[in-house]
């Protein structure tokens, strides 16, 4: 409360403007990393800071400092002014919010047990179990295990009257063994890879995850990818798990979905978008059975939180329905400018911004962008996977982000996975090495025959999801489950 | 700007703080503003200043690390009893010997230009009227960063540096095709807006209307900037002691042999005149200029204190910020230039392609640092030795050490490059490398 009242207070000083809010944000860290059963980073950090951003002369201002002194105060305010005036006198056009209600709400993570009252012997403990574990034959050189916890409070104020103090927890943790036989370098992460799984939970999901029991079996399968044969290369039929599909879905449909992005305001880093605002409504994005939503109230999704940072509520919205182009994430400013420019489109902000700390301008950022599963509306069958393997003659079925690249545009896109198997005959067989495939967005998605159903379906967390100059990296979740995908061209690099 | 004198005293202080066997203290102030400008107007228009420091203790060999963006007393103690704390609970790390003895550090000149949003805004609107009067959209950022760093121990290391940059990069947008361009420099009067707008603007003209391509091998004139971000991943996953060790290096086992052609030389020079100087590493010890690769032979890796113990080798001063799970890493790297000009290389190609840029390169595999990536923004047939039509984008699946075995020719000038923000800063010339595997196309 007390830290609200500041931002109300610092609310208070800034000049008569169009509209103007302020963000107080305090964030904690805690980071372990073990490597060789040694713990190579144990680190706590706390940051603590605000920012003020003003619409004056129908321009942005932003300026941010960890100066809480009046006179670091004044000057911050002043310089979010000075900022609005100078770019005011090059301005073209002129900067429209969408209408919102103002709100007087605080939200917490709903969590179990507090990722940063856990003893800490108790987490290294648990980490350096997990490394033992991997130590399965001399051919692993490198086995590691990973935590992080996150905690953010903040505290949002603006012109509109809103007051949102909200506290977001996530915590993540994994493990992953590397193999090495002369020039061949092997990985295998569980349970997934690039720091394991991440949600908006406690400490109860890092136990849940029984890192120590899969240690093994992890580092094993490192091993046997040594020796195992080589992804063949042509157009076959193709199953993804679910650990790739949110990663392909992260690529290919949220950040193509981005509304900034598509206007052009990422032209100058990340690129553009094929997802044009006239295909909104017409353009098959995907085969019929292709539902893609944006839903921040997911429990659990590492994008998953009570108000955006421009205030509007926590949303769920459909994307991509019956495999038609529907929506985008969007901001109050972009879901104006989206109306302008296709006059069918009548909805305000879908509530997506959120910046990565009290010195960052909030942009929009995906949510949990999710492939509803099998067997709800308009998703066809609720497939297992073992269904789906059965029920493919000849496939590869691909597990584990190894490498992922796409174009600016988000058409030409190419993953790799650590691991994959042959099927032939409905039945899982020879384990490959280097899989790799390659795709083009929308053909992609169209040849999407099968998805499992919710029981496989999992919210898996990008901790790790950069955008925007100054760079920003912000957590995002994405729910999939294992999903079949016809004729894709498999194994394009052979090494 | 805080000033030497006073980041030495809240050093001393968080060090007196300390009843840990050895202490290390990292401090950072840094004030930033970037203008950022899409569709031909400013969108984007901010500043933040803030600052850091960072403990790490031991004792014992535990070790324990805490970062806070506060200086105050009572911080700082809490600071350093947070690490204190977490050390205790810390595991013995059996390779660690001890925090670095001081060294000489040496001397370069601090040079802090603060631009002011006017100035920013005025050479970004510069951009903006030059894509208007080509009937273009410019799109891009002007930062301007200054930063103090500082790094003290226990054991009398104190290291001290302050610097700025100021870094303009647009791309600008015609209707089929789009074109990059970029400078980079101390202070805002050494850049050239209006040169670099219409170098991004001459790529666009020149590369509308792109046609298809059919993907295959290619002979390819790489321009500065597709092979500084080519090299980038070397720079991370090559010359890295960490990295080396773990037998994961496309370099490993390799010191003294040939790695690439002999006509390629790599140098890490931290006080080359042309990339901005860092005298001293994270763990302020002294940075020297050192060959990674000489005529294609390995000579050097990148160390530091750790890894130079652990592996009883001389520290080369690369050290990042504690606790570092990446390795040391080489940060001012240049290949030496060749004796042609760009104009030449091209005239000498058959069949090729000049490529301007590489997007979203990523590696496939560490050990024979195969990646894949995009080109973007202009990418050309060559014809004869000539430039004969824009082309469409390809993605490219190609082995770095393969391709700096093939090199043919090295342009006899480098530009200065930068990262999107920040210091970090290279030197590149165009490279003609006689076969690049590119593996399909786009839409665009």
């Amino acid at each position: 409360m007390r830290m609200l009242k500041l931002a109300e207070q610092i609310l208070s000083k800034v000049p008569k403007v169009e509209y103007a809010d302020v963000r107080i944000v305090e964030q904690s860290t805690e980071d372990i990393a073990t490597k060789d059963g040694i713990v190579e980073a144990l680190h706590s950090g706390q940051s603590l800071g605000y920012n003020v951003r003003v619409l004056h002369k129908e321009v942005w201002g932003f300026a941010a400092s960890n100066d809480f002194s009046n006179k670091g105060i004044d000057a911050t305010i002043k310089k979010a002014m000075e900022i609005a005036n100078s770019s005011a006198k090059y301005k073209t056009t002129n900067v429209t919010l969408d209408s919102q209600k103002p709100i007087t709400v605080s939200y917490k993570t709903p969590i179990k047990e507090d990722p940063f009252k856990v003893p800490l012997e108790e987490k290294l403990d648990l980490l350096l179990k997990a490394d033992k574990a991997q130590k399965v034959s001399p051919k692993v050189v490198i086995t590691q295990s990973s935590y992080q916890a996150n905690r953010e409070k903040k505290y949002f104020v603006s012109t509109l009257g809103s007051k949102i103090e909200q506290e977001i927890v996530w915590t993540g943790a994994g493990i992953e063994a590397s193999a090495v036989s002369g020039a061949e370098f092997q990985n295998r992460s569980y349970p997934n890879s690039f720091r394991g799984q991440n949600q908006t939970r406690g400490f109860e999901l890092v136990r849940e995850l029984e890192l120590e029991k899969h240690g093994g079996r992890v580092a094993k399968e490192a091993v046997d990818l040594l020796t195992a044969d080589l992804c063949p290369s042509g157009e076959f039929d193709l199953i993804l798990d679910s650990n790739q599909l949110a990663l392909q879905i992260h690529e290919s449909c949220g950040h193509a979905v981005e509304l900034d992005r598509v206007l052009g305001y990422e032209a100058s880093y990340a690129g553009t978008s094929f997802l044009t605002p006239e295909k909104l409504f017409t353009f098959q994005y995907g085969s019929p059975i292709v539902n893609l939503t944006a839903d921040a109230t997911i429990p659990g999704g590492l994008g998953t939180f009570g108000y955006d940072d421009e205030g509007v509520p926590a949303k769920r919205t459909y994307l991509v329905k019956k495999g038609i182009f529907q929506d985008y994430i969007t901001s109050r400013e972009t879901s104006v400018e989206l109306q302008k420019i296709n006059p069918k489109y009548k909805k305000k902000s879908n509530g997506t911004v959120r910046a990565s700390s009290w010195s960052r301008l909030p942009m929009i950022r995906m949510t949990n962008i999710n492939l509803e599963p099998g067997g709800e509306e308009g998703t066809g069958k609720a497939w297992t996977l073992d269904e789906l393997i059965a029920d493919t003659k000849y496939g590869i079925f691909m597990s584990t982000n190894r490498s992922w690249s796409i174009d600016d545009k988000r058409y030409n896109f190419q993953f790799g996975t650590e691991i994959g198997w042959e099927i032939r005959n409905g039945k899982l067989g020879r384990m490959l090495k280097n899989p790799t495939y390659q795709g083009i967005t929308p053909q992609f998605w169209n040849s999407c025959d099968a998805i499992c159903g919710r029981r496989e379906w999992t919210v898996w967390g990008t901790p790790n999801c950069g955008k925007g100059q100054p760079s920003q990296v912000m957590y995002t979740g994405h729910g999939a489950s294992p999903s079949r995908f016809r004729k894709v061209k498999v194994g394009v690099v052979q090494w | 700007m805080f000033g030497e004198k006073k980041l030495r005293q809240i050093a001393d202080k968080a060090l007196n703080f300390s009843t840990a066997e050895e202490t290390e203290v990292l401090l950072f102030v840094g004030s930033n503003s970037l203008t950022r400008f899409a569709n031909n107007q400013i969108h984007q228009n901010v500043a933040w200043h803030d600052l850091g420091i960072s403990i790490r203790v031991v004792n014992d060999k535990r070790i324990g690390v805490a970062s806070i963006n506060t200086f105050d007393d009572m911080s700082l103690k809490k600071l350093v009893n947070k690490a204190i704390e977490l050390a205790k609970l810390q595991k013995p790390d059996k390779h660690f010997v001890s925090l670095p003895k001081p060294k000489k550090i040496p001397k370069v000149k601090n040079e802090v230009y603060e631009a002011k949003e006017e100035e920013l805004a005025k050479n970004v609107y510069l951009v903006i009227k030059k894509a208007k009067s080509n009937h273009l959209t410019a799109s891009g950022a002007y930062a301007n960063d200054t930063s103090e760093i500082a790094v003290a121990n226990s054991h009398g290391v104190w290291a001290y540096h302050a610097g700025s940059s100021c870094n303009l990069s647009t791309i600008i947008l015609g209707r089929s095709s789009s074109g990059f361009a970029a400078d980079v420099a101390r202070n805002v009067k050494d850049i050239d807006a209006e040169k670099v707008a219409m170098i991004a603007i001459k790529k666009t003209l020149d590369s509308a209307q792109p046609e298809d391509i059919e993907p295959g091998e290619y002979e390819v004139i790489l321009e500065p900037q597709a092979v500084s971000e080519m090299l980038a991943f070397f720079q991370w996953y090559g010359p890295n002691a960490r990295i080396y060790h773990e037998q994961a290096s496309c370099l490993s086992e390799k010191m003294g042999k040939r790695v690439f052609g002999k006509n390629i030389t790599i140098i890490d020079d931290p006080f080359h005149p042309e990339i901005f100087p860092m005298p001293f590493d994270y763990e302020g010890q002294p940075k020297k200029t050192m060959a990674i690769v000489e005529k294609g032979i390995l000579k050097n890796i990148a160390y530091d204190s750790y890894y130079a113990k652990r592996y009883k080798t001389k520290n080369t001063g690369h050290a990042l910020p504690a606790p570092n799970t990446m390795g040391p890493i080489p940060l001012h790297l240049y290949i030496k230039p060749g004796n042609k000009t760009r104009k030449e290389m091209i005239k000498s190609v058959k069949r090729g392609l000049l490529v301007t840029r590489l997007w979203y390169v990523r590696v496939l595999n560490p050990k024979t640092l195969n990646v894949t990536g995009m080109t973007r923004d202009a990418t050309f047939l060559i014809e004869n030795g000539k430039i004969v039509k824009p082309v469409k984008n390809l993605r490219f699946n190609q082995s770095i050490p393969e391709a700096l075995n093939n090199v043919v020719s090295i342009e006899n000038k480098l530009m200065r490059l930068a990262s999107f923000e920040g210091e970090l800063v290279n030197l590149m010339p165009t490279l003609h490398i006689k076969k690049w595997q590119f593996s399909s196309g786009t839409l665009f």
